[in-house]
């Protein structure tokens, strides 16, 4: 009980103790003097403001004492001016004299003074707002004017100098926030003359000793402007007659110059300027004397030259050892077969076919191989058939001939094609026959054979083998039609030494026929039995399968019977070749098909018209039989 | 654009000067119609009287003008050179700042000032600045010697000299201006009275510090201004008092 009573004595002392503090006495905090103004110059106050109070009752004196002496004096009258204030009277105040001004707080514990001020009161003169502030509005040639005046400050004394004000007024609109200041000097009236029509003003007015502190604004005062509306009608119609007065000069002046105005605002087309073209011919209405300049003299060619225009032509030429060249020429329509290496010949091939190179004897009537001529040129029908055919359903042409011989003339070689016709495309693969020690290409195209066809299929670009193709199979076309006319057959006779037969030169049993038609054949190599191998060349390269060319080995000749017959030997091609083209797979489909496909002449489908049915590698026989062909072979 | 050079000089000359005589005249009219309210403003009347009188508040206009022009360097000087004159903050002396110029009696305030008479005043005026004519041009020199103070202060301690002289001669001007006029009796001494010249003896500010010099020119330059101010009012009190 007794613990407990201590503890709970114990606790209150130390709640009282706490509490004790917050009231402790101590010396009162320090006075601070926040200010000395004198509103006229004659009198002062000076306001301080109090420190703490260390918890008890504080007393505030100010003392002062002034410059020249060293008596301190208190302050007179603490009260006119407020708490904590300290206001000298005129009697106290002196002007152009330091006072040192000193606050003192007393309490019961002591003194504290305050950081003495030194004022002079020359410098500290705030004088009040002016007073009396008026607005009067007054018209001025029926321009609204505000004349604003006011008075001083009563207390100040301006009448008598003691005291020089500078005003200042400031006016707004009702509603705004921001003043329009106007210093106004020492003047008491100032005049405003940007007003609305109809708006509500206040104004304000202000002062300052030139050497002082600005005062308080006044009070506001509202005026409100009336409504006016300018009767200054003089003015305006002076500039609305000058301004009519411009105008008309302005008209002028564009009136004056309106074609130049025109051209720079609207800049003229420029008409079309042709060469020699006079429009003044054309508006008389001489319409062909206007053109008569635009016509050339050289258009259209009045003399049409076509064996100048043709260019191409083919080169067949023979290497020295062995096979033959063959240069493709430019000249394709001539169908002249060039034989570059050749020295016997010096034509450049046309008509060299014609010649007595003809390997194959080419009947008319009796000789079942004949040549077909084309009109149109192309190749021997009969020649045509692809290897890819089914063997039963063509014809083995085969043509043997040995090109071996570097005396082979273009004409020998061009006599080929005519007996046999069957170009195939030759893909660049295998060849069957294959030791041939060179690769020959073999375009021959047959001047005599080729006659010039107006066809529309394509002037080839020269050199192109594809050109050849299409000559090729434009021939083979001409033979299908029934235009054509004649069929002529062309025997063809082969002989193992068909290159003999050409050193000889044209085998008496070979015949041309008359038919002239020319033909692509392309000797792709000719190998070591003396064989070549000819390629049709395909024409339809064109249409997507570029550059290809359907080895369709027909030309392996066999041998030539005794009738002068070329024994053609029909390779077989690979099945992948048959594949390359789509359209030799058309081809080759119709071909197998019926093995004897006709198509329209656009279509440019290899026709090997079979003679007998051809088995692979197989002699059909030696001949070419030329009555076989018009008949289907199913 | 426009080609001007195809337009027939014939037409040319005579269009331009209508429009030069159009344009010309009707300037003239909206400005004459303005120009109807103006009044030529006279800065001298006809009667005599009004024009001296005139003149004396214009003379005393132009001297107080020099005057607060004086003062308002004065205090520019001393609001700079407090920086430079901070040690001699210490208030202690400050209050015993002791001004040559204390030892003329001059009024402390307003009924003071007022209840004095003008010539008495006007003798002030010029004991005031007679007094203060070498102490500036020391002052002058002092600056321009201190390194301390830039060219801001040289020059205008100097102009502050140059100020002071010229009031003396203006206000000896106004003072001769009121003599003629009869405003004041002739008893007023001119600069080379003898008055003026012991006012003016005390060489006790050369021993005054640069600080202090200023700071009681300062307070001086106000006062002049202030008695010139009040003795205007008092004899031409009808314009701007």
């Amino acid at each position: 009980m007794k613990k407990a009573e201590g503890v709970i004595i114990l606790w209150w002392l130390l709640f009282f103790t706490l509490h004790a503090e917050g009231t402790s006495y101590s010396l009162p905090g320090k006075p601070t003097l926040t200010n000395c103004r004198s509103p006229e110059k004659e009198t002062f106050t000076c306001w301080w403001e109090p420190g703490s109070d260390g918890g008890l009752p504080t007393t505030y004196h100010l003392y002062y004492r002034k410059e020249s002496s060293d008596a301190v004096h208190e302050c007179p009258d603490y009260r006119t001016a407020g708490k904590n204030s300290c206001f000298f009277n005129k009697n106290d105040t002196s002007i152009w004299i330091n006072y040192n001004i000193t606050v003192v707080a007393t309490n019961a514990r002591g003194s504290t003074f305050s950081d003495p001020v030194e004022i002079d009161v020359v410098y500290i003169v705030k004088p009040n707002p002016p007073e009396k502030v008026t607005a009067n509005v007054s018209w001025n040639k029926s321009w609204p004017s505000l004349r604003v005046s006011w008075d001083p400050p009563q207390k100040a004394d301006t009448r008598s100098g003691w005291i020089t004000l500078i005003y200042e007024l400031r006016i707004k609109l009702e509603g705004e926030d921001k003043w329009e200041e106007h210093p106004a000097g020492q003047q008491k009236m100032y005049n405003i003359y940007s007003l609305q029509s109809g708006g509500t003003y206040l104004v304000q007015v202000r002062c300052r000793p030139d050497h002082g502190f600005w005062s308080e604004w006044s009070d506001s005062t509202y005026f409100k402007v009336p409504d006016y509306f300018p009767q200054e009608r003089s003015i305006w119609i002076i500039i609305m007659i000058f301004s009519v007065f411009i105008f008309l000069i302005l008209i002028w002046a564009i009136h004056m110059n309106s074609h130049t105005l025109k051209h720079h605002i609207l800049p003229p087309v420029p008409g079309p300027k042709i060469k020699g073209f006079d429009k003044q011919l054309l508006k008389s209405g001489k319409s062909r004397d206007a053109f008569s300049s635009l016509v050339g003299s050289d258009f259209p060619p009045t003399t049409t030259n076509y064996e100048d225009l043709l260019v191409e032509y083919l080169e067949v030429y023979i290497p020295e050892e062995q096979g033959l060249m063959l240069e493709e020429g430019k000249d394709l329509h001539d169908g002249s077969l060039k034989s570059k290496s050749y020295t016997s010949d010096s034509d450049s091939g046309r008509g060299s076919c014609d010649s007595h190179a003809l390997l194959v004897d080419k009947s008319e009537e009796e000789k079942e191989v004949g040549q077909k001529s084309n009109q149109q040129g192309g190749r021997t029908e009969m020649d045509l058939k692809r290897p890819e055919e089914s063997p039963e359903e063509n014809i083995l042409n085969y043509s043997h001939a040995n090109v071996g011989s570097p005396d082979v003339s273009c004409e020998k070689v061009k006599t080929w094609p005519s007996l046999f016709s069957p170009l195939t495309e030759n893909s660049s693969g295998p060849l069957d026959q294959p030791d041939s020690p060179e690769m020959a290409k073999q375009h021959c195209l047959s001047d005599s054979l080729f006659p010039p066809s107006p066809l529309s299929s394509p002037f080839a670009p020269p050199g192109h083998k594809e050109v050849l193709g299409s000559n090729y199979q434009e021939y083979s076309f001409g033979n299908l039609h029934p235009q054509t006319g004649s069929h002529q057959y062309l025997r063809a006779h082969g002989n193992m030494n068909v290159a003999n037969i050409g050193h000889k030169g044209v085998p008496a049993d070979l015949q041309l026929p008359p038919v002239r038609s020319t033909e692509y054949v392309e000797v792709q190599k000719v190998n070591n039995e003396n064989m070549v191998l000819l390629y049709r060349v395909s024409s339809d390269v064109e249409k997507g399968c570029p550059g290809r060319r359907h080895t369709e080995e027909y030309s392996r000749l066999k041998g030539v019977n005794n009738d002068n017959g070329l024994l053609l030997l029909q390779r077989m091609v690979s099945e992948e070749e048959m594949n390359i083209c789509p359209y030799e797979d058309q081809e080759s489909s119709g071909l197998t098909d019926s093995g004897y496909t006709t198509s329209t002449a656009q279509k440019s489908t290899a026709y090997i018209p079979p003679a007998t049915q051809v088995l692979d590698e197989r002699v059909a026989g030696g001949y070419v039989d030329t009555s076989m062909f018009t008949l289907p072979i199913y | 654009m426009f080609q001007l050079k195809s337009w027939p000089q014939f037409v040319l000359l005579p269009l331009a000067a209508g429009v030069c005589a159009v344009w010309v005249g009707m300037v003239c009219l909206v400005f004459c119609s303005r120009l109807s309210g103006m009044k030529a403003a006279s800065i001298c009347g006809n009667a005599q009287a009004e024009c001296h009188f005139l003149s004396l508040a214009n003379l005393f206009d132009r001297v107080i003008q020099h005057s607060a022009r004086m003062h308002g360097i004065s205090n520019d000087l001393h609001s700079e050179f407090e920086l430079y004159f901070l040690p001699s903050k210490n208030q202690v002396s400050r209050v015993g700042r002791n001004c040559h110029t204390s030892n003329i009696l001059t009024p402390n305030g307003k009924e003071n000032a007022q209840r004095i008479e003008r010539e008495e005043l006007t003798e002030v005026i010029m004991k005031l600045l007679a007094a203060w004519r070498d102490p500036l041009w020391h002052f002058h020199q002092s600056v321009a010697r201190n390194h301390r103070f830039n060219g801001y202060g040289s020059n205008k301690s100097l102009e502050m000299s140059d100020m002071a002289h010229e009031l003396r001669k203006g206000v000896q001007k106004v003072v001769e201006k009121m003599q003629t006029l009869g405003v004041i009796s002739n008893s007023v001494g001119g600069l080379a009275s003898p008055e003026a010249l012991l006012a003016a003896d005390g060489s006790g500010w050369r021993f005054m510090k640069d600080s202090d010099l200023l700071y009681c020119f300062r307070r001086d330059s106000n006062k002049i201004q202030n008695y010139l101010k009040i003795l205007k009012c008092r004899i031409v009190p009808e314009h701007g008092c």
